[in-house]
């Protein structure tokens, strides 16, 4: 890898190294090409500029020309005339010929246009430069201030000379002939006298303050041009009337130098230009190579960050994918090790279902053939079957858990909401359990707090489920005598539309170890030890509760240490239906004030708070005396209590001594009802005898409260709320329908209502219980029992076609589902099909016999 | 955070490439249209004003140097009125060769340029031939200090206006003044006391002079009751009638600078070779001369003696009157046949505006010619400017006058260094108040 990494690098490298090769090579190349453009282009520039130099030497030779020319003709003019003197004075001065003055032959002084005396001293023509034959004098300053020079020019008449003509020029005069502009004001250029070195001329438009226009020194100095070697080559060229150009400094800029002969060398075009100033073209074709270079780098800069992204963007890719694959290969290795620890859970399971299918199908097996042989023993034949009874109900039960979890499993579980009163919840989970802990000796405490509203939205059917599994469990792995508390505790809303209940489930029971705890939930698990593996078990009960609970968005945890017991909490969130409250039923009856009293502050504070949204004052005393002292002061005052709740037991003075001191105090029947937790005939009696007072079992519920205001105003009394158990479930004398296709089922039913005294006609599916039923006389049929599973006609579509039947019974008699399809979709279908009630096979008679009481009631 | 990042790289790449399109799209559109004009033929410059004076224009463009407070004046008449100050320049090459003055009278006389630089002499000479256009009803004109009107006007002419008032005074060095505890003079009697001290006490030479500004101990003696007593006027007429002689005013100013000839506080010899600054300058600079004489600028100026390694201070020359600033007034002048006169009234109205004269003298710290701008001046000038604000000063040129002052009192004075008598210096300063009666008669 690390080799790898190196090798990468290397790459790297190498690669960097060959573009900053190829960028050099681009360099070096672009260099060379602006480099000789350059070159050429500066040539080029010097071969223009020495053309310029030679076009405005060939103007200034031209002027000069004609100036002669013209002189010439005016010496011929004047060697016309008579009066010379007249004609020179009648002259007036122009731009170029500012004086004109003639000596005659043989003087040395003359007259002038200006009316001077002249005479040729002063002039210099020392030089022997001539223009047109014409003798050309050095310069020099005249009259008016400016350069000048004379040109003399004989006047000839009859082939004699009969006197000389001087005219004087002005250099000015070149201005107008000269550029206005040298290289657009960066050269500079002077007419310069050759023989005196001074500067007479410089052209509008040229020249800096410190460019030196004295005179040829002056200009040395100035421009810093002090080489000895130089000056004298110059010196010897403009001796000599030639052309110089040379290259120097001039402030920091790199310069031509120029010096043009004039007039074989008479004057001199002399001065200066920056080279940049010359290469201005060849500057710019460089600066455009230069912007072409720098475009193209700049593309290439682009297309490679454009590479380098891409290529990021692939890695990144590319490693995203990898993590990925990894993730996938962990999911599949931890897929593979939970199907692997699954699969031998499942072994395990099976070897478990195995051996608990087996113990009591055993069992069942063994009484049976026990019981052909002792069949003439009634004794025996009794014991063996309420053995096989017990052995089946455990197998039904096995069964039942298999089938649950295999559905929660399999997310074919519905909830099915409804509202519900935790009253009733409570009362029906207090009716299973709190057998099953008397009879193991177990003291079975139930408290509800905090509770704000009691009626709910859930499915009731499914919490009644997680409680019965919870306290069974509770009951099942504590020992005898031991401790269950079955908890509902209000906690504080997160929204003011659900109720949130915790609930509780404590016992002091065997416990559990820290490693079971890990896998309490997880299927086909159980608690493994010398004294559970005596509690029969699926090991499902807690898989089946955790997957309810958080099929409800709820939350399960569990406490527990070995020897010291168990705790179980649940955390449920249930919506509040929208009518929670019925101020109706509290103003009908009359009651604005109770009074609660009992010792325990927390049953006060619960009332309190359960009643709350009643309308309803409830005011809260702690003691019996309090309460005697309260109920006396409110009587005075005139506000008495309509209705007194009082615990039955309590220090001091109990619930019925206080009731009696109360029936001692007021003559008015005030009703008192009792709270009460436990059970026994006496003291009901006791209670009981005292009048107009009833029975309420803790914990308070409004609903139960209401129904027994209801129970005591319609005269009723003395009835326990919680313990609703049935006077007596007879059903001798009945007649009912069966339709069910399963011959030896239908026997056994048969055998069974015949042993409870009632009868039954069967049919085989549900057409033929359709027909029956229509053909029927009216009363003939107590109830139907419909099988739902049947051949030709199902036990739902039979109970439509019953229910559309047109006659009296078809809407009334009760159609009692017996079916092996026992979730709550089936029973929820059964009764979306027009079914009374749904009871799942294996039949429980005593269950039917209380069903078909409740209906046969109902209709009567 | 990186697909932020990403997005403005690939937002810069993006502008970038429209960028480079726009670059390669406006290099397209260079090309010329084939069937329009090929050269754009580039209208005349237009208005041009043609200026003669001692110095090249230095252009607007020209690299690293650094213009000149005058330039950026014409500078700001050219922009203002859209038109080109063309400069026309001569420089003597010897003491052979025309002098600039000459040359100037030359091309004023011969109407070659539009205005001009004038030394003092020179505006008198031209100003008496009428050449030059009185000034008087510039705008610029009105807020022109009287000093310089009283200098320059001619036959009630106002013929000449400069941008600057130069005063001339006396460079000391005040270190070496203490070392020898001795107070600044302000009589001559008390000037020659400190020449004595120091000459005693070892300093060769302790007045630095040149061939050019002794004249201003003349006109200090000369002239000091003259312009500050209230009857200026009356005087200067009796000398252009004849009534009173120069040669009287003059001769305590000679007599003095023989003195210091005499005794050795200034070198003659020397003093008639040295080029202003050049000469004297080096031995002032480096502490061996306590005293020479300059104008105001070169207090200022680096090249002179802007840059002293000891305290130096700048007072007047000695008079009966105290410290006495020397004032010649040169000026601005146009031609009265000017071939651009309007244009040339207007560049002036511009060069000499107040706005135009803040400028110069805050960049060259000279008294500006306006009495409506004030500067700040250094440490070393406060004696010489607080006479100036007082108006305690004498005048070298005077057009009133009939005999031209700066340029004759200093070839005088020049002649005296030559080794002339004051005697003979008297009869030349009798021979030209007589020239100049014979003129007038």
């Amino acid at each position: 890898m690390k080799k790898q990494e190196g090798h990468g690098k290397n790459r790297g490298f190498s690669l960097i190294f060959s573009i900053i090769l190829v960028f050099c090579i681009l360099g070096v190349v672009v260099f060379s090409v602006a480099r000789r453009i350059s070159a050429e282009m500066s040539l080029s520039a010097i071969h223009n500029l020495s053309e310029s130099l030679g076009l405005i030497k060939g103007t200034t030779e031209a002027i000069l020309v004609k100036e002669a020319e013209f002189q010439k003709l005016i010496a011929q003019e004047i060697a016309m005339v008579e009066e010379q003197e007249n004609f020179i004075h009648s002259y007036n001065k122009n731009r170029t010929m500012v004086k004109i003055s003639l000596i005659m032959a043989g003087e040395t002084e003359g007259i002038s246009n200006t009316g001077d005396v002249f005479s040729e001293e002063g002039l210099d023509f020392s030089s022997g430069k001539k223009v047109e034959e014409l003798p050309i004098s050095q310069s020099y300053l005249n009259q008016m201030g400016t350069w000048a020079y004379t040109m003399k020019c004989p006047v000839v008449k009859d082939n004699e000379e009969i006197a000389t003509l001087y005219v004087e020029y002005i250099y000015d005069s070149f201005d107008d002939a000269l550029p206005g502009s040298f290289y657009n004001g960066s050269a500079m250029l002077y007419i310069m006298d050759a023989k005196s070195e001074r500067m007479v001329l410089k052209p509008k438009g040229m020249g800096e303050r410190v460019a030196g226009h004295l005179n040829l020194q002056d200009f040395y100095r100035s421009n810093n041009i002090l080489e000895e070697e130089l000056q004298a080559e110059v010196a010897e060229s403009i001796h000599s009337g030639k052309d110089i150009m040379f290259y120097h400094d001039i402030r920091g800029k790199d310069s031509l130098i120029y010096m043009w002969a004039v007039n074989e060398g008479a004057i001199y075009l002399i001065g200066y230009v920056p080279i940049e100033a010359i290469q201005q073209e060849g500057r710019a074709v460089n600066q455009n190579i230069l912007a072409v270079v720098m475009v193209m780098l700049v593309a290439f800069l682009l297309c490679c960050i454009l590479y380098y992204l891409n290529q990021r963007q692939q890695n990144r890719i590319r490693k995203e994918q990898e993590a990925e694959r990894e993730v996938h290969n962990k999911q599949l290795a931890e897929a593979l090790q939970a199907a692997q620890i699954a699969s031998k859970s499942k072994t395990t399971f099976l070897s478990n279902m195995s051996h608990d299918i087996r113990t009591p199908m055993n069992a069942i097996l063994g009484f049976t053939t026990l019981l052909a042989k002792d069949a003439d023993n009634p004794v025996k034949v009794r014991e063996y079957t309420k053995k096989i009874t017990a052995s089946g109900q455990h197998l039904l039960s096995l069964i039942n858990d298999v089938l649950d979890v295999s559905k929660i499993e399999s997310g074919k579980v519905v909830l099915t909401l409804g509202k519900f009163t935790l009253n009733n919840l409570v009362s029906s989970v207090d009716a299973i359990i709190r057998p099953m802990a008397n009879a193991k000796e177990q003291v079975f405490d139930v408290s509800v707090t905090d509770i704000k509203h009691e009626y709910l939205v859930g499915d009731e059917t499914r919490i009644n489920q997680i409680l019965i599994n919870l306290l069974s469990n509770a009951v099942k792995y504590t020992q005898n005598g031991g401790n269950i508390w079955f908890r509902i505790i209000g906690q504080p809303q997160h929204s003011s539309q659900y109720e949130h209940i915790r609930i509780e489930v404590e016992d002091n029971g065997y416990g559990m170890t820290p490693d079971y705890l890990k896998t309490i939930f997880e299927a086909f698990t159980r608690a493994e030890n010398s004294t559970t593996n005596k509690v029969q078990g699926t090991g499902l009960g807690m898989a089946i509760t955790k997957n309810i609970v958080e099929l409800m968005g709820g939350s399960i945890e569990v406490f527990s240490e070995v020897g010291k017991g168990s705790l179980f909490r649940v955390d449920l969130e249930l919506r509040i239906p929208d009518e929670q409250t019925d101020r109706e039923f509290w103003e009908k009856s009359g009651i604005t004030r109770i009074l609660a009293v009992d010792d325990d502050m927390e049953n006060c504070r619960n009332i309190q708070t359960l009643m709350k949204n009643t309308g309803v004052t409830v005011d809260a005393v702690f003691s019996g005396e309090e309460a005697i002292r309260r109920i006396g002061d409110a009587f005075r005052a005139g506000q008495g209590y309509q209705m007194i709740l009082l615990d039955w037991k309590m220090p001091d003075m109990d619930g019925i001594e206080t009731a009696k001191w109360i029936r001692v105090m007021i003559s008015d029947p005030l009703p008192i009802l009792f709270l009460t937790a436990y059970e026994g005939e006496d003291m009901e009696d006791e209670m009981l005898r005292v009048a107009n007072a009833g029975i309420l079992a803790k914990p308070f519920f409004v609903s139960a409260f209401k129904e027994k205001i209801l129970e005591m105003q319609s005269g009723q009394k003395g009835k326990r709320v919680m313990a609703e158990a049935p006077a007596g479930n007879s059903i001798e004398g009945l007649h009912l329908l069966v339709a069910e296709d399963n011959e030896i089922n239908a026997e056994i039913l048969e055998e069974l209502l015949d042993v409870e005294g009632a009868t039954c006609e069967i049919v085989e599916n549900g057409r033929l219980a359709v027909e029956r039923f229509e053909k029927a006389k009216e009363g003939e049929f107590d109830a139907i029992l419909m099988d739902v599973q049947m051949p030709v006609m199902n036990g739902y579509e039979a109970s439509r076609a019953i229910r559309a039947l047109k006659r009296d019974e078809a809407g009334k008699i009760p159609i009692i589902a017996m079916t092996a399809n026992a979730f709550a979709e089936d029973v929820k279908d059964a009764l979306d099909a027009g079914m009374s009630v749904h009871i799942a096979k294996p039949i429980d008679m005593e269950l039917l016999k209380k069903t078909l009481n409740q209906w046969i009631q109902g209709k009567g | 955070m990186k697909t932020v990042g990403k997005k403005v790289i690939m937002k810069s790449v993006g502008i970038l490439l429209a960028g480079i399109t726009a670059f390669a799209a406006v290099g397209c559109n260079g090309k010329t249209d084939a069937t329009k004009k090929l050269i754009a033929i580039k209208e005349d410059e237009g208005k041009i004003v043609n200026v003669f004076g001692p110095m090249e224009k230095s252009k607007p463009n020209a690299d690293n140097v650094a213009r000149t407070a005058f330039d950026m004046t014409v500078s700001m008449a050219e922009e203002k009125l859209k038109l080109t100050v063309e400069y026309r320049t001569y420089t003597a090459e010897n003491y052979q060769e025309k002098t600039y003055d000459d040359v100037v009278l030359d091309r004023v006389r011969n109407n070659m340029d539009d205005f001009y630089l004038l030394n003092p002499d020179s505006i008198k000479i031209l100003g008496e031939e009428g050449k030059l256009l009185d000034l008087s009803d510039l705008e610029c004109a009105k807020n022109i200090r009287d000093v310089v009107k009283a200098a320059n006007t001619i036959d009630g002419k106002l013929v000449a206006i400069p941008q600057e008032i130069v005063a001339y005074g006396l460079f000391i060095n005040k270190d070496m003044f203490d070392r020898y505890h001795l107070s600044l003079p302000n009589t001559p009697e008390e000037f020659l006391e400190c020449c004595r001290v120091f000459k005693e006490n070892g300093i060769e030479t302790p007045v630095g002079a040149n061939r050019w500004w002794l004249e201003t101990f003349v006109f200090a003696q000369a002239y000091a009751e003259m312009y500050n007593g209230g009857n200026t006027q009356a005087e200067i007429e009796a000398l252009n009638s004849g009534d009173s002689k120069y040669s009287d005013y003059m001769r305590p100013g000679f007599e003095f600078l023989q003195e210091l000839i005499d005794k050795g506080y200034i070198d003659a010899k020397a003093a008639y070779t040295y080029e202003a600054i050049e000469g004297e300058g080096p031995d002032f600079l480096a502490q061996k001369t306590p005293i020479v004489m300059a104008y105001w600028g070169a207090a200022n100026a680096d090249t002179a003696y802007g840059k002293s390694d000891f305290n130096m201070q700048v007072i007047g020359f000695p008079s009966s009157l105290g410290q006495m600033p020397v004032v010649p007034i040169t000026g601005y002048a146009i031609s009265a046949e000017a071939e651009h006169l309007e244009d040339t009234r207007e560049v002036l109205e511009v060069i000499l505006s107040d706005e135009a004269l803040k400028t110069y003298s805050e960049i060259n710290k000279v008294i500006p010619a306006t009495k409506n701008v004030e500067v700040d001046c250094i440490p070393a000038l406060e004696p010489l400017n607080k006479k100036m604000e007082e108006g305690v000063y004498v005048l070298a040129t005077n057009a009133s006058m009939n005999v031209e002052q700066w340029g004759n009192i200093c070839l005088i004075v020049r002649e005296l260094l030559n080794g002339a008598t004051v005697d003979e210096c008297m009869a030349e300063f009798d021979r030209l108040q007589e020239e100049s009666l014979a003129k007038d008669s």
